[in-house]
């Protein structure tokens, strides 16, 4: 009976260490001295980490940038980290904890699609604005939420450049889609389903994917059975290396590698050390903006990524960079620290020339941002459409994986 | 027709020989796990941990000496048994007597301060290792080709594997963990050591899940929580194999990896995880005592 009741105490122990009950004020908006926090939550620790560090990188250049001008209304700014271990259950408590408790008056983030729709009704019913950097799935701007912004283009505009991109390109009849199945997958996918219906192009195979799976062999085997022209991938990094080394051990060789960016994107992907080395080659993406970018300030913020990290960026960290700065433009404009006036300087934020080009959302909370078609080439990701804005001609058909 | 017919045939075979070189570094994991709760009564929650940390040996191990992983797992394999007997002796045993509660308890808070401890030393970056190997494949006719590092964990796995499957059956160290897992009151009146014979089993459990570490790292990455996935499949094994029977869970390592990548080739491999569980429910409610029979250890 005692040892019942002492693991009866362990028990709750542990349920008060996970959920961290804490209490917390009501009040919002409030600022610590001389100080104006930010809140950011994204995923430092877990499967999606690099893009975590990817964010927090881009997040410290911004930071430097506005406290060096003076910081905002007088103030410093400062960023309250909160790091949802790449699991939506934690980005949600990341809310309770930046509001409740550190009562930032904006939120940035999270990393995924996934993690970004669990926090939006909670933003919603704590009224407080989210910027969102990098959730592509289209079901994080379709709540009806008055409170969320994305500064990223979405799974629609990523299918529909594509399918341009391949009409362009001669119009292949056959389509596969592989993707990761959470929210940025599925989101993906289902926009390649809706795109390529649109255009006629017949999807052959649609297949999910659990992203932490060491072996997709014989999942690339069923696809290469469909014999497609072309394969369209929605994965995270990790998922997106195995994926392309699996790819060669199989034998899948399509005419056309494309792929809904994020892993296929990310700066590391083309890597041997972190990525999927000589095998990511050939390989198509959309890509939301590179160092190369026509922008102004895009050469700028690769410099100091590269002085600071030792590697050139990738988009994601150039969205986190630009959603630091449009939230402080906001709070400048509203010149205040109340989420509501904030929210209300968001949707009137005018920003005709960013890095990241011109900022501005739409009634819904969507920025419109054009998105382009990358391929790797020699090691590195090269704009190859569409034609006015391509550094290389596009190579196809992907050469058989025994005659690279 | 016929050829489509011939096409389907291979797609199976090699779906089943892929699950079996899965299968391979699965039963390695499940027979650690089948050994600890054998002779101890517990399921050991840090069992995904010990595997990463095996990772972790063998990765920096590679990196800083370049020993390749085919033979740096043996390395590992002996850190493995060393963190898992100081355990024992150190945590374990202290609170022996208590319910099986507080010891899986104990397990579980072990594995996060493994995990937690690799993330501060490490970061929580992923790494990985790029071998020549990697790029090798054995074809047999024009229709089957297996990865080569697959295949050497394979054969080392399966090895090691009957290694273990010898040292329970016929050493006196064996015996005498079966003699525990059959009836820890008796075991101790027939003048068995007990807490030596579980201390040295849990060493030989966690290497066991050390050295499917570092087979995985090759054809896998490695952050602090990679191994959380595989805790819970070890388990599924424990019970597939008839709850703490060493064989039983070899067999059901090399079930679950066949049954996956069947399943991945005619469902979709979203399903792949999904049927592992709906096994273990199966099992569990209409036959308890395993699919293998219920020897225990």
């Amino acid at each position: 009976m005692r040892s019942a009741h002492a693991s009866t105490v362990a028990v709750l122990a542990f349920a008060l260490a996970f959920t961290g009950c804490r209490g917390g004020g009501e009040r919002k908006g409030e600022v610590s001295g001389n100080k104006i926090r930010i809140g950011v939550i994204t995923s430092l620790t877990g499967s999606t980490a690099a893009f975590g560090q990817a964010h927090k990188n881009g997040y410290a250049i911004a930071l430097d940038e506005l406290n060096s001008r003076g910081g905002l209304l007088g103030k410093a700014v400062e960023l309250d980290y909160y790091d949802d271990q790449s699991r939506p259950d934690q980005a949600v408590q990341g809310v309770s904890k930046l509001v409740d408790q550190d009562h930032v008056p904006i939120i940035l983030g999270a990393y995924s699609s996934e993690n970004t729709r669990a926090i939006v009704p909670a933003v919603t019913q704590k009224q407080v604005p989210l910027l969102m950097p990098t959730a592509t799935a289209d079901n994080v701007m379709q709540s009806g939420s008055s409170w969320t912004f994305r500064i990223c283009a979405g799974s629609g505009a990523y299918a529909n450049t594509t399918v341009s991109f391949l009409k362009d390109m001669g119009a292949p009849k056959k389509i596969a889609i592989i993707y990761e199945n959470t929210n940025f997958g599925q989101s993906n996918a289902q926009a390649m389903l809706e795109a390529a219906k649109q255009a006629g192009i017949e999807v052959v195979d649609s297949e999910a994917y659990q992203a932490s799976s060491p072996d997709y062999k014989t999942l690339l085997q069923r696809v290469k059975a469909k014999n497609p022209p072309v394969i369209y991938f929605a994965s995270y990094l990790l998922d997106a290396s195995t994926l392309m080394r699996q790819a060669e051990q199989v034998g899948l060789n399509p005419a056309y590698y494309t792929s809904a960016g994020t892993g296929f994107a990310a700066a590391e992907f083309p890597t041997p050390d972190k990525g999927a080395g000589r095998n990511a080659e050939y390989t198509f993406s959309v890509s939301q903006w590179l160092p190369s970018a026509k922008w102004k300030g895009s050469k700028e913020f690769d410099d100091k990524y590269l002085q600071r990290t030792g590697s050139h960026p990738a988009y994601h960290a150039m969205e986190a960079y630009i959603t630091l700065l449009a939230a402080a433009e906001a709070i400048k404009k509203a010149n205040s620290t109340d989420p509501q006036a904030i929210r209300d300087a968001l949707r009137q934020l005018d920003m005709p020339e960013t890095a990241f080009g011109a900022i501005r959302f739409d009634s819904t909370g969507q920025n419109k941002h054009p998105v382009l078609i990358t391929q790797v080439q020699g090691g590195q990701y090269k704009v190859v459409w569409p034609v006015d804005a391509a550094e290389s001609k596009p190579i196809i058909p992907t050469p058989p994986w025994n005659r690279r | 027709m016929m050829g489509a017919r011939v096409d389907h045939f291979f797609s199976a075979v090699q779906a089943i020989l892929n699950g079996l070189l899965t299968g391979s570094l699965y039963a390695l994991i499940g027979m650690g796990m089948a050994l600890i709760f054998g002779v101890m009564r517990i399921v050991n929650f840090a069992h995904g941990a010990f595997l990463m940390v095996g990772m972790y040996a063998t990765y920096v191990l590679f990196q800083r000496t370049g020993l390749n992983p085919y033979f740096g797992f043996i390395v590992a394999a002996i850190q493995l048994f060393l963190l898992g007997y100081l355990f024992y002796w150190g945590l374990l045993k202290r609170i022996q007597g208590q319910s099986d509660f507080m010891q899986i308890l104990l397990t579980l808070g072990f594995g996060l301060i493994l995990t937690d401890g690799t993330q501060l030393l490490f970061g929580a970056d992923y790494h990985q290792i790029n071998l020549v190997l990697l790029g090798k494949n054995l074809h047999l006719g024009r229709q089957i080709s297996l990865n080569a590092p697959w295949l050497i964990s394979f054969g080392i796995a399966l090895a090691l594997g009957a290694l273990l499957y010898f040292f329970v059956m016929h050493t006196m160290l064996g015996r005498a963990a079966r003699a525990i897992a059959q009836n820890p009151y008796a075991a101790p009146l027939m003048g068995i050591n007990v807490h030596r014979v579980q201390a040295f089993s849990f060493g030989i459990g966690a290497a066991a899940a050390g050295v499917a570490g570092g087979l995985l790292l090759p054809v896998f990455y490695l952050y602090p929580t990679v191994g959380d996935q595989f805790t819970l499949k070890a388990f599924v094994m424990v019970v597939l194999g008839g709850m703490g029977s060493i064989q039983g869970a070899a067999m059901a390592g090399l079930v679950l990896g066949v049954v996956e990548n069947l399943t991945s080739l005619y469902w979709g491999n979203e399903w792949a995880l999904a049927v592992d569980f709906v096994l273990f429910l199966l099992v569990l409610s209409l036959r308890p005592s395993g699919i293998f029979g219920s020897q225990r250890v």
